[in-house]
């Protein structure tokens, strides 16, 4: 579903943000991408939906080349970022709708999975009302229905818990089991390994623009009764 | 560091940091050429100054320079900072951040409004400054007026923008709890706007009945008190640069009664005003409303850009402001007798007519700009629409359509406008309008390239998307090198009528839009992809 293939991001000739990384994920699987601030996680997720391009190497989403056929590749996922900074000011029910129309949902369909959304994620009364009147998390909220709505093969998300109280972080895990057992595929970054842990197939490791792990767990563990945290740490330790 | 000056700097540096960001230019030599863009409206602001000098002096009263382009000086600051203060106070994103910080109420309302002032002074520089060089030079060199006119070019901006201050501040405090405060904040400045031209224009034109008027011109200063009767601070500051102490202490006193008079309000100001209006949640509309609506991408992605405009009341206002000032003009002075229809029925206007018409339907096109900014304006939702599944080049075309439907919008208004005031006949409609196609698409289309290559998306006041930007300046630049191109063919074309020369640049404009279109969709796709947000 997502190849990435010795994908390199250089801002200038001496720093590179992300170091040729290769990656492949099949359909039906939960990644996790952890790794410290400033690692390169959101720069390799923004190459992914191509907001950026990569200096070197090549992403295929779904067999399309990004940088080939963007609208195509496209089509495939939807992305949720690290921040909720949408266009405010409009209704929640507008922006839900100019979703739809971009990845041409049906009428029918739309109404049925904007009830659903959002109402499991509770802001379906607020969908009236402007968006620059909802917190942080209902922003959140109303990014992570939109961004269902389309029911992408790949779902993308950058930090998808922060701003969430416990029920709805607890709903965005199930939507994403249940988004993977209907064949649908997830790449998302995280700092809460519990949720890492619990939650992807397998788990991808960066730091310093390097991929440093992509395994399942306890390979990485190498069965050891250590926590992913402990690994973690280890793995991204300061030499 | 004084805790003030430190907030001030810092303040101070947000503002300007934005416009020499982003210049995308690798050579420090054009950076710093670019950066000096504005400075070349010093030449026609002292081609300005040079004329009224020459006029004032050939009547022996140069000092009337002073005092005339003071008064153009205080209009044209009050234009300007009305929508910077709004923007700078209530829609700026770091007063929640400036609340937490230990500092008294003044040292907000001070910081914030320095970096204004500072914005001010530059316009000043321009116009108000040229003047004070004019005089102080041009006659021989005269250091004392030439020093006491520096100091009161460094005063000038203060009056203005303390009485738009003393007044703006506690209108937006009347309107912050409502539900559609926005609209209220456009319409409130808008009339605000209407009602100082409408009391500069009726001061000018007050009637002096012929023996106080015989008096007047008696007196040793008359032409200076008729000048300046109907704003008394620029009596004081033309005498003040002759010389008189007495009225020197009259301009300075007003400084700082003002200034004090703003430092007694700043804790209604600060707590009535800005936090109420920052607190509330702007106008929530609740309606219970949720629809289900199927429309086009292209419909949606225009609706998308034209909202960021009229969603933010700072945009709005640059927006309106800079299309519609002609009109508000036009209907003041017709409301006050200035402008009347004999005078465009005489035959020295007639030839011109054509293109007087023209030229006003284009305005928005010429001063409006919108597409010079029309990413910016998105700041950080910029993301939005580059992970849609939809072209680059309908995403740059969708935000040109949105421009040029509200360039088209404002030209219809002023064409009707024009119409129905100038004695004009259907042809010279019909080339005037086709001008204003031609020119609106070609204008629209490099303004996009300019904003494409200095997208600038992190600003945290509106003002600086709109206004603090090199990106307009550029656009300007561009007009002008378009405009005086136009104009050294009109030379060049004497035996031709206004009508043909119209068409041939309507001709020009056209071809010049088809090749700066060709540019865009086979050269800047790539830079448009490669914007980092």
């Amino acid at each position: 579903m997502l190849v990435l293939k010795n994908v390199t991001k250089a801002y200038d000739k001496s720093k590179r943000a992300v170091d040729n990384i290769s990656l492949e994920i099949k359909k039906g699987e939960i990644i996790g991408f952890i790794g410290p601030n400033g690692a390169g996680k959101t720069t390799t997720i923004k190459m992914i939906t191509g907001i950026l391009s990569p200096t070197e190497g090549s992403i295929i989403i779904n067999g399309v080349d990004i940088s080939k056929a963007p609208v195509k590749a496209k089509k495939n996922f939807t992305y949720v970022p690290d921040h909720p900074a949408i266009f405010d000011a409009i209704k929640g029910i507008d922006y839900l709708n100019f979703i739809a129309d971009m990845y041409e949902v049906s009428l029918k369909d739309r109404r049925k999975k904007i009830e659903r959304f959002t109402k499991a994620f509770q802001i379906y009364d607020a969908l009236p009302k402007t968006i620059n009147s909802y917190s942080h998390g209902m922003r959140q909220k109303l990014l992570l229905s939109g961004a269902l709505l389309p029911n992408p093969n790949l779902f993308i998300l950058d930090e998808p818990l922060v701003g969430l109280d416990p029920h709805s972080a607890k709903i965005l895990k199930d939507l994403m089991r249940e988004h993977c057992e209907n064949g649908g595929t997830i790449f998302f970054s995280s700092h809460v390994l519990e949720v890492v842990e619990n939650l992807c197939h397998r788990v991808a490791i960066i730091n310093k623009g390097k991929l440093v792990a992509c395994d399942k767990l306890e390979t990485i563990k190498k069965n050891k009764n250590i926590t992913l945290e402990e690994v973690f740490l280890e793995m991204t330790k300061n030499e | 560091m004084n805790k003030f000056i430190s907030l001030t700097k810092i303040q101070v540096f947000d503002f300007f940091s934005k416009y020499t960001q982003h210049l995308n230019l690798n050579n420090r030599w054009l950076k710093k050429l670019a950066i000096l863009i504005p400075v070349l409206l010093i030449i026609p602001a002292f081609n300005l100054a040079l004329s009224i000098y020459k006029v004032f002096s050939s009547i022996g009263i140069p000092e009337l320079t002073i005092t005339y382009m003071y008064i153009g000086n205080v209009m044209m600051i009050f234009f300007a900072c009305i929508p910077l203060i709004i923007s700078n106070f209530f829609y700026s994103k770091d007063l929640m951040f400036i609340a937490s910080l230990p500092l008294k109420e003044e040292s907000i309302i001070f910081s914030k409004l320095a970096s204004v002032y500072l914005y001010l002074l530059a316009i000043a520089c321009l116009f108000f400054g040229t003047a004070v060089i004019a005089y102080g030079i041009i006659g021989g060199i005269q250091p004392l007026p030439l020093i006491i006119g520096i100091i009161a070019l460094i005063m000038s901006p203060l009056i203005p923008m303390l009485l738009a201050t003393l007044v703006i501040i506690p209108f937006m405090s009347i309107i912050a709890g409502g539900k559609r405060r926005n609209l209220m904040a456009i319409g409130g400045n808008i009339l605000l706007l209407m009602l100082i031209l409408l009391i500069q224009i009726t001061l000018t034109r007050v009637e002096i009945d012929p023996e106080g008027f015989t008096n007047l011109m008696l007196q040793e200063d008359g032409l200076l008190k008729l000048i300046g009767r109907g704003f008394p601070p620029s009596i004081w500051l033309t005498k003040m640069i002759q010389g008189s102490f007495l009225y020197g202490g009259l301009f300075i006193l007003l400084h700082i009664i003002l200034l004090y008079a703003l430092k007694l309000m700043s804790h209604f100001l600060y707590n009535r005003a800005l936090m109420s209006f920052n607190q509330s949640d702007g106008g929530v509309i609740s309606n219970n409303n949720i629809y289900y609506k199927s429309r086009s991408r292209g419909f949606q992605l225009i609706k998308r850009h034209i909202l960021i405009i009229f969603s933010n009341p700072v945009f709005t206002l640059n927006t309106v402001l800079t299309m519609l000032v002609p009109i508000l003009m036009f209907i003041i002075m017709s409301f006050t007798g200035q402008l009347n229809n004999e005078i465009f029925r005489s035959e020295a206007i007639a030839p011109y007519l054509i293109y007087l018409y023209a030229g006003i339907v284009t305005t928005p096109a010429i001063i409006g700009n919108l597409s010079a900014t029309v990413i910016t304006r998105e700041g950080k939702t910029f993301w939005e629409t580059r992970v849609l599944p939809i072209t680059t080049a309908e995403n740059i075309r969708y935000r040109v359509y949105s421009t040029l439907i509200i360039s088209f919008i404002g030209s219809i208004i002023l064409a009707l406008a024009a119409a129905a005031y100038l004695p004009i006949s259907l042809d010279m409609m019909g080339i005037g309008l086709l001008f204003c196609i031609t020119a609106t698409l070609l204008f629209s289309t490099i303004d996009i390239a300019i904003n494409i290559e200095r997208p600038i998306l992190n600003w945290t006041s509106p003002t600086t998307a709109v206004k603090n930007n090199l990106n307009v300046m550029i656009s300007l630049v561009v007009r002008l090198v378009i405009g005086g191109a136009f104009y050294i063919l009109y030379g060049l074309m004497p035996n031709y009528s206004g009508h043909t020369i119209l068409l041939i640049y309507s001709l020009i404009s056209i071809v010049l839009f088809i090749a700066v279109y060709y540019v865009i969709t086979r050269w800047y796709i790539d830079k448009f992809d490669s914007i980092i947000y």
